[in-house]
């Protein structure tokens, strides 16, 4: 596949470094350079933007930090212009890693503030460089900069300049898209929590796909400086930049690395679509009556809904899923150090601005045991979960899992000691197909598996809990049912040593909870170990070894289910204490 | 840095006042513009590019209908309806193609681009200036002068935002509307009309632009280019003040103005954009909950 | 020598207009037409302008073709929208040159476009003649040739020009503010301002500096009003003048005198605070002027044109005058050198001087620019129209510079 593509991008290489030598007149040279600059910086924006959802305003910073890096070095340090180039990348990607190391920490700055913050940070980059001597007002002129004779002529340096990038940029964008790194991005767009808790290292990812998205754009600016060789702060920083890449990435579709590429080809082409003088407020009006058009038909950008059509004629030749191919061998394996302590809790508390929703918390879970937390609504059950599994933090307390301390450890790191966790109401990723849902982790848990490895291990544990026939289904298609049973077998694919289910049959009917409960024997008959909180008293019963009472924060009781649901304190907790 | 070297006495008190009125006019301002695209993006989901382009309509009809001898004010009888119309029938479009808030951004730049070139048609793209009584009279306060067109459109701003506030927040359809956008089909599921207040409201912001139009058109020199020159600035007041908040945008376009405007009277005016926006991020960065 | 000046121009205007007589007896041009490309700001914030521009090049070329075109050839005009984008205008002109193959070429509107439109004509070696270059340093191709009227060192002449008018002056102002937008062609003018105000011992009461798309001017205006200058020197383009004065007036204040770079004359003439405000032309309508015969021609076809364009503001000033000297240019060039080639005709302007309705055009010093020696006058705004008031050559009949 791999090797196809990269045939494929040669070729295409090849044939279009061709065009300069057909004596093509300069301009279609001129023309297609445009294309392939707006390609560039259309599909590096969609890098961080388009895939992992963190819509950034401010692309028209990097590509001007790149322009004036070119010209500064160009015209004040007599650097040749080529050698310009990676100090335009290196600058801008700088810049924006900067950027994004303060931003990405700060979990609120998501959607439309983080799009705000790069918006103001392009205008204080802006106003900065028009009042020092960066640029100073006057603008930067590179006419006299000697451009190296790559083409035959200038146009065709330029335009082959331009397919170098442009090739570049598309293979990093495809490669992106389908590598862990991709993987992780697509996730971080859906439920970028989720993504983290099943091992996704969010912030690393974010600041690496922000990095190289800057980088392109910064080349992309480097060679557009030296295209229109006049480089001035109005109308390097101006709004054209961050608003036309988007309008690029949603035309094509901005779900698919080529997507953009082909969103900035046809916007291009608009542009010069109408440029004879008579037609010119004319074709301004045509130009926006087709934009509306396309996207009101076909709502997932032009190449976006091209892809969806293809895959909905390979999802019907799919081949079902082989039995032969059905449950797995364990997730950990059974029988070995049966009884020992796996995880250990100890003095865990959290508040919620006030209200102490654990308050020193003891616990111990056993290899191999099903253990049950229980508790009455607000005791700091789903708390503790999700402390344990990394989405808060502790105030205070340990929580050692095989002699690490998880207290200490960010959520994907918790993930790759072998912890997977289910929600109680289904986070699935909605826009991945339930396959790469479950894939998921199965890549990102402890033992990282490659993606092929991964789809295997996910189509086992799809088999495994009934859903094989909804592999290519996006989560929205599912009831809850199917909803639960997806949580379920997204937790399994990591093949954890701890599992931890928040309340896997609330909102299951009866015959369901039925389903749900020969599922938990199975995955335990198969030496996984499992914590669980539940409400639902039947299941509680029929499945655990030991329960833990947790009453306001605290452990008030814990054992022998039976023997612990009827101490008068565990009674009171959950009916209230009878009024005197 | 340039001020330290001229010559200059101490900056007056009358300067800071006057500056920070100028600031507080040129927010509200701000504030008017993105009232009703805040409004349609936080409620609604749709990011209304074209309300630019419907606020610079609305001025050029209002500079129209004041040609033919209307009152300038009384053009409001006229554009409001108007856009009313325009902003239910547009909404009704996004409806019934169910577009998404990314791609509404791409189906409203499309507007925009038919709007500014029916602009350029009718009116070319050479300037227009609305002649009015209104531009000429100011009242002096104290060593302080205030302009009538400055108060109107601050007087419209704060009372369009309080008023949506109000209607939001104490009525029942106001209250209705918060539903939906918090979840529209559990909100239909109560039976409350979607349809119908989405319709409402999308009507309402087009008219909000209507009357951005009349104060556009009293203060500025009109020109079709011109309808880019507010986006970034009225966008970044928009997302400050919190999406579908009815008030954020005009704090947060005051904050904007007042910074701006206090930076260029005491130091070189064109340090102005860093200030305001370096204060913008680090409230981001140090408050997330915005201001 | 001033008195000289415009007799040369009233001599000029009657042997053109002999040779317009003799040339309409003429058979109507034929042949295989001469091609000239250009692009203008139609779409875009350079519009207002460009469409300026767009009305007097079809003018022009449709009154060439009533007489006997260009060497008796038809002329067609191509022109393009690069609306008001650099990088569209250098991609136009390699489609005009490559693709459309056109003869000649003429300038695009506005600094940053031409320089993107000078960078092709270098490369494929074709004249060009362009109207409104506004930072002549950057002009290094010699094949380029300015019609504008401005000289080599605008910094340096134009706040002469000024200075000057204001010195004769019945009250010459003793304190200077300079305020100015960062705009590039304007800000090093305006820089060039404050030297010479320097100079000349002028007290420089205040000078700011904006960057270009500043909205709110209240604060700069309140700041001019506690400096009290005498005169203001305003680096603004386009409104950005016109937003000033509506800012000082809200404040009620209106400094004594003030002088305008480059305006929107239209808007600025109009503007209720306007009155008696200074900016820089070449050509207004009024003698010595309107003593040429094709100015006052032009001037008729041009108030009718754009009227029928639908133009607020249909008279003849600075950006009309510049944009019909150029093709005057292209006109007298082609004829002169008895052929469309870009050598031949680019040889000939840097030989021959042209009389182009803003005066007379020449192209002999340092990259076709003359230094210290350029077309520009000072107007003033005087009841609602724009007068010239000095150099007193100039001056409209009877006009002086009224200072309050």
């Amino acid at each position: 596949m791999r090797r196809r593509a990269l045939a494929g991008f040669a070729a295409a290489g090849l044939a279009l470094s061709a065009v300069p030598f057909f004596g093509l007149p300069a301009f279609y040279e001129s023309f297609l350079y445009l294309v392939f600059h707006w390609i560039v910086l259309a599909v590096s924006w969609n890098i961080l933007s388009g895939y992992s959802g963190y819509f950034s305003f401010g692309h028209g910073a990097f590509f001007g930090a790149g322009m004036y890096t070119t010209a500064t070095l160009a015209t004040k340090a007599g650097v040749p212009f080529l050698w310009t180039l990676p100090a335009a990348a290196l600058v801008a990607a700088a810049f924006g890693i900067a950027l994004g190391a303060v931003v990405f920490r700060l979990p609120r700055l998501r959607g439309e503030l983080f799009a705000l913050l790069t918006l103001a940070v392009t205008f204080v980059l802006a106003t900065i460089v028009l009042n020092t001597p960066i640029d100073g007002g006057p603008g930067l002129v590179l006419s006299a900069v000697p451009l190296p004779a790559i083409g035959p002529s200038p146009s065709s340096t330029f335009y082959l300049l331009g397919l170098a990038l442009a090739l570049a940029t598309l293979w990093i964008a495809r490669e992106i898209q389908r590598s862990k790194l991709g993987t992780g991005l697509f996730a971080i767009h859906d439920d970028e929590d989720v993504a983290e808790v099943l091992g996704v290292p969010t912030y690393r990812y974010k600041l690496a796909a922000f990095g190289v998205s800057c980088g392109l754009a910064g080349v992309a600016g480097g060679i557009q400086a030296m295209f229109i060789s006049y480089v001035t702060v109005g109308e390097t920083f101006s709004i054209a930049v961050p608003l036309y890449v988007v309008l690029m990435s949603v035309l094509g579709g901005s779900r698919h690395w080529f997507g953009p590429a082909v969103g900035a080809a046809v916007v291009t082409a608009l542009l010069y679509a109408f440029t004879a003088s008579d037609y010119a407020v004319a074709g301004r009006a045509a130009v926006g009556m087709i934009l509306i058009l396309v996207i009101l038909f076909l709502p997932e950008g032009i190449f976006g809904q091209a892809v969806r059509a293809l895959d909905r004629r390979r999802v019907s030749a799919a081949p079902a899923i082989d039995a032969a191919d059905l449950p797995a061998p364990a997730a950990a394996a059974p029988g070995k150090g049966e009884g020992k302590t796996l995880l250990e809790a100890r003095g865990l508390s959290k508040a919620f601005h006030g209200v102490q929703a654990l308050a020193g918390v003891d616990l111990e879970v056993r290899r191999g045991e099903i253990l049950g937390l229980v508790g009455p609504n607000g005791s700091g059950k789903s708390t503790l979960i999700n402390v344990v599994s990394g989405h808060f933090r502790p105030d205070s307390g340990r929580i050692l899992f095989e002699g690490r301390n998880l207290a200490a450890l960010q959520a994907h790191r918790i993930a790759r000691t072998g912890l997977a966790r289910t929600y109680q109401i289904p986070r699935p990723f909605a826009h991945l197909s339930v396959l790469e849902n479950v894939a998921l982790p199965a890549m990102f848990g402890r033992d990282a598996l490659p993606r092929a490895e991964a789809e295997r291990e996910a189509r086992r544990w799809l088999a495994f809990t009934g859903l094989a026939a909804k592999a290519t289904a996006l989560p929205g298609e599912l009831n809850l049912h199917q909803r639960k049973f997806l949580e379920l077998a997204r937790a399994l694919a990591s093949r954890p040593g701890l599992l931890l289910l928040d309340e896997v049959f609330s909102g299951l009917t009866h015959a369901e909870i039925d389903d749900a409960i020969r599922l938990i024997r199975a995955i335990r008959a198969q030496g996984a170990t499992i914590v669980f909180v539940e409400h639902v008293i039947r299941a509680v019963m029929e499945l655990t070894d030991r329960i833990v009472v947790l009453s306001y924060g605290r452990v008030i009781a814990q054992g022998d289910p039976r023997a612990v649901m009827s101490e008068p304190d565990v009674v009171a907790a959950y009916l209230g204490k009878p009024h005197a | 840095m340039t001020t330290l070297n001229s010559p200059m006495a101490l900056p007056s008190l009358t300067l800071l006042g006057q500056s920070l009125l100028s600031g507080l006019f040129i927010g509200a301002l701000y504030g008017l513009l993105g009232l009703g695209l805040s409004l349609c993006w936080g409620m609604l989901r749709q990011i209304n590019l074209a309300h630019f382009a419907l606020a610079f309509l609305g001025a050029y009809l209002t500079y129209q209908l004041a040609g033919a001898g209307m009152d300038p004010l009384a053009t409001l009888a006229v554009v409001v309806p108007c856009f009313f119309a325009l902003g239910v029938l547009m909404h009704w479009v996004f409806a019934r193609f169910s577009v998404s808030a990314f791609n509404s951004l791409l189906v409203t730049f499309g507007l925009t681009a038919i709007i500014e070139a029916l602009i350029q048609w009718i009116w070319t793209a050479d300037f227009r200036r609305m002649e009015s009584a209104y531009g000429e009279v100011k009242f002096r306060v104290g060593a302080l002068y205030v302009g009538l067109p400055e108060l109107l459109t601050l007087g419209m701003a704060v009372a369009l935002s309080l008023l949506t506030w109000v209607w939001l927040r104490y009525t029942y359809s106001g209250k209705a509307m918060r539903a939906i956008a918090e979840d529209a089909p559990i909100a239909a599921a109560f039976g409350v009309n979607v349809r119908g207040l989405s319709l409402m409201l999308s009507g309402l912001s087009a008219a909000f632009a209507g009357v951005a139009g009349l104060c556009l058109a009293l203060s500025y020199t009109l020109a079709p280019g011109q309808i880019y020159a507010w986006l970034g600035v009225v966008f970044a007041a928009v997302m400050l003040g919190g999406l579908g908040n009815p008030l954020g945008p005009l704090v947060a376009g005051i904050v904007i103005g007042v910074s701006e405007a206090l930076t260029m009277a005491f130091t070189a005016p064109a340090w102005a954009p860093l200030v305001s926006f370096s204060l913008l991020i680090v409230v981001l960065l140090a408050r997330p909950e915005r201001i | 020598m001033p008195g000289a000046n415009r007799s040369i121009l009233a001599g000029f205007g009657a042997l053109f207009a002999l040779g317009l007589a003799a040339q309409s007896a003429l058979a109507a041009p034929s042949g295989t037409p001469v091609r000239i490309g250009s692009t203008l700001a139609l779409t875009g914030p350079l519009a207002a302008t460009g469409l300026v521009h767009k009305i007097v090049g079809e003018l022009y070329v449709e009154e060439l073709n009533r007489k006997n075109g260009l060497l008796g050839r038809p002329v067609e005009w191509v022109l393009k929208d690069d609306q008001s984008r650099p990088d569209l205008a250098r991609t136009l002109y390699e489609q005009l040159i490559t693709v459309d193959k056109v003869d000649l070429i003429m300038g695009p509107y506005a600094t940053a476009n031409i320089l993107s439109a000078m960078g092709v004509a270098q490369r494929y070696n074709k004249v060009l003649i362009h109207h409104t270059f506004g930072t002549p340093s950057l002009a290094k191709y010699d094949m380029q040739f300015p019609t504008g009227g401005l000289a080599g060192d605008p910094d340096n002449t134009i706040p002469k020009l000024v200075f000057d008018a204001l010195a004769a002056s019945a009250k010459p102002p003793k304190s200077v503010a300079v305020v100015t937008s960062k705009f590039p062609s304007v800000h090093f003018i305006s820089l060039g301002a404050r030297e010479a105000a320097k100079k000349r011992g002028l007290r420089e009461a205040a000078f700011l500096e904006w960057d270009f798309g500043n909205r709110d001017f209240g604060p700069i205006a309140a700041r001019l009003k506690d400096a009290k200058p005498d005169f203001v020197w305003v680096g603004g383009l386009g409104l950005e003048g016109n937003l000033l004065i509506d800012a000082m007036r809200k404040i009620d204040y209106m400094p004594p005198l003030h002088f305008h770079l480059f305006p929107a004359p239209g808007p600025l003439l109009k503007a209720p605070g306007g009155e008696n405000a200074l900016a820089a032309t070449t050509f207004e309508e009024h003698p010595p002027f309107t003593d040429n015969p094709v100015a006052v021609e032009f001037i008729r076809l041009y108030h009718e044109r754009a009227a029928k364009a639908g133009l607020p503001d249909t008279s003849v000033e600075n950006q009309s005058a510049i944009s019909y000297s150029s093709w005057q240019t292209l006109e007298a060039a082609v004829t002169g050198a008895k052929s469309i080639d870009d050598k031949a005709i680019a040889q000939w302007l840097k030989k021959n001087p042209v009389d182009a309705i803003v005066g007379r055009l020449r192209w002999d010093g340092p990259f076709n620019y003359i230094y210290g020696t350029d077309l520009y006058k000072v107007k003033q705004n005087q009841n609602g129209k724009w007068v010239v008031i000095w150099p007193k050559e100039f001056t409209a009949p009877g006009a002086r510079l009224i200072t309050p």
